[in-house]
């Protein structure tokens, strides 16, 4: 235990510590058990040790990325959210986060990844700004294809291109599920009592990107927001766990959002202006000593030096 | 099943009774049929036996295309046919017959995610160890599947349907797992069950629910299905309780028909 182990997951936005679910639900284990991670956030999933994010190193070197293993080495270590969980409580975990699986995660997944117009505008910009450039091209476009390729194979009695009745039927078994977990958080302040446990954290990891993203289309996010007791959970997790995350990002937004602002403004502009003149200027000059100048010097020479009984104008030229 | 068929599914299943002659199709028992199907098919008739319904189960090589939803057992029940548990218990639901109605809302919710746990572990699991785990896909899984072809067809189905299967495996996180990990994750879902289910004798206690029906589905099957490796009837058979359950199901609902 000398070196602490190292977590690596998405970045965070949208006053999330993280924008990925896998890596929320570690992210809020960790805080709820208290075990002290080195946490890297990244958004190149290049650079994680294991190629995929979330993962953790651990100090033995291994690495890990299902957040079920993640929570169970955690748990060896002595960091234990559910430590004061009766075995009946413990089994309600694996239920509901079953639950969860099955019915919530498909519609999310299209939610963020099948629903053209919030891929495009939201989920597709997000991770293409956040990478760097080469991989922005393309890695976009392979995240979804896993994530569509989940929703095929775990759907497998249906064509994913049946469109309308499928989306209907996930969003169905989603607004089911959200309700059936309101029902049992009821008025408490988490799903066990006094003390968060890795069920809420489970569920936080799959309801707070959904209610922080900013969705173009937001079915699925109108339908949670109107649950009031979700909505507070998520918050309260947030505001008790990540209090600086969501500071952090809400003023990043707000400056980010500021610069964005001034875009049409003066110093950008100007240095733009500049740039593309100078990137004129430089093609001219590229073409204009490829085609003219530097022939015509070549003749020039080459005529001064095939005339080598011409010593005194030669000498001239030396001079010159 | 669209949700608008559903719906007018649902609106003339209300006008019509229960008929005598339903029938559950499932593949051929004796040779073809395997633990998944086999678990799946025993579930929606011990449902249908909790209910009441009469069914007669008829046993055709080729259910699984016959399915609507690709996936055995169905049932024909007058005009409809319908697929799956799940379709199942909201189609007898409009016809008046349901089992969860005496639960309040958190014990719906309870009884809706421990239905998702058996699926999401215990079926998943049985698909694993049926055509992820080389020596029972060889000796069982593949051999059994394809009996009621000829060659070459028989190869070219089972190849198929094995490579379906651990595509989807992969494609939900368990590519990975070893067969240790699998059975690891049984024990942790019978362990979960067991622990609700204590000493009642149902899950919600004195009345049979639609989640009776189903883990009693699975962990009879598993029970008493020979395998190349016992290994996962013997995690099942730690939990005291939930063979006390599994023969006391039986026992009440499969008296007759158990020689």
């Amino acid at each position: 235990m000398s070196a602490p182990d190292e977590l690596f997951c998405w970045e965070g936005d949208w006053g999330l510590p993280s924008v990925d679910t896998d890596c929320l639900i570690v992210l809020a284990y960790a805080k709820f058990a208290g075990a002290p991670l080195k946490v890297q956030k990244i958004s190149n999933p290049w650079r994680s040790p294991s190629g995929s994010l979330p993962a953790l190193r651990t100090s033995k070197g291994e690495v890990l990325s299902r957040p079920s293993d993640i929570i169970i080495h955690l748990r060896k270590q002595k960091y234990n959210a559910d430590y004061d969980l009766s075995a009946r409580e413990g089994a309600d975990t694996l239920a509901f986060s079953s639950l969860l699986e099955e019915k919530l995660l498909p519609a999310l997944i299209h939610t963020f990844w099948m629903d053209s117009k919030n891929y495009v505008e939201l989920t597709r910009r997000w991770y293409a700004e956040h990478m760097p450039f080469p991989l922005s091209l393309f890695v976009p476009g392979r995240l979804q294809a896993g994530q569509q390729a989940r929703l095929r194979l775990s759907r497998s009695d249906h064509a994913l291109d049946a469109g309308e009745e499928l989306e209907k039927e996930l969003y169905g078994d989603a607004v089911e599920c959200m309700n059936l977990l309101s029902q049992r958080l009821g008025s408490s302040k988490f799903f066990f009592g006094d003390s968060p446990s890795s069920l809420d954290a489970v569920v936080f990891g799959h309801l707070a990107p959904l209610l922080g993203a900013k969705l173009p289309s937001e079915r699925l996010q109108r339908q949670l927001r109107s649950l009031d007791n979700l909505t507070h959970f998520c918050a309260n997790v947030l505001l008790l766990y990540f209090p600086s995350d969501g500071r952090e990002n809400a003023s990043r937004k707000a400056s980010s959002q500021a610069e964005g602002g001034d875009v049409d403004h003066e110093p950008n502009k100007r240095r733009k202006q500049i740039l593309s003149g100078l990137v004129a200027v430089g093609a001219m000059l590229a073409y204009a000593l490829f085609t003219g100048i530097l022939s015509i010097q070549h003749v020039h020479q080459r005529a001064l030096e095939s005339s080598p009984d011409l010593p005194a104008d030669e000498e001239d030229e030396d001079e010159d | 099943m669209s949700l608008a068929a559903e719906a007018f599914v649902s609106q003339i299943a209300a006008a019509e009774p229960w008929p005598e002659n339903a029938t559950l199709y499932q593949p051929l028992k004796d040779d073809q049929i395997l633990l998944s199907d086999c678990a799946s098919s025993l579930a929606v008739q011990t449902y249908l036996r909790m209910c009441g319904l009469p069914v007669q189960v008829a046993c055709k090589a080729n259910a699984e295309y016959m399915s609507p939803s690709g996936k055995v057992p169905f049932v024909h029940v007058g005009n409809q046919v319908v697929s799956e548990l799940g379709p199942i218990v909201q189609f007898t639901k409009a016809k008046g017959h349901s089992l969860s109605d005496g639960l309040d809302d958190v014990q719906r919710a309870e009884m809706k995610a421990y239905m998702e746990l058996v699926h999401n572990m215990l079926l998943t699991a049985e698909l694993y160890v049926q055509w992820c785990d080389d020596s029972t896909a060889a000796e069982i899984s593949r051999p059994r599947y394809s009996s009621p072809y000829s060659w070459p067809l028989n190869h070219i189905l089972a190849y198929q349907k094995q490579w379906d299967v651990r595509r989807k495996m992969k494609a939900i996180g368990w590519g990975g797992k070893t067969m240790e990990q699998v059975y690891e994750d049984v024990s942790q879902c019978c362990q979960a069950l067991s622990q609700r289910l204590g000493t009642q004798p149902y899950f919600f206690n004195k009345h049979p629910t639609e989640l009776d029906a189903l883990v009693f589905g699975h962990l009879f099957t598993i029970l008493t299905t020979q395998l190349t490796s016992s290994e996962l009837a013997e995690r099942v058979k730690r939990c005291s309780n939930l063979l006390a359950f599994c023969k006391h199901i039986e026992l009440t609902y499969f008296k007759d028909k158990s020689t």
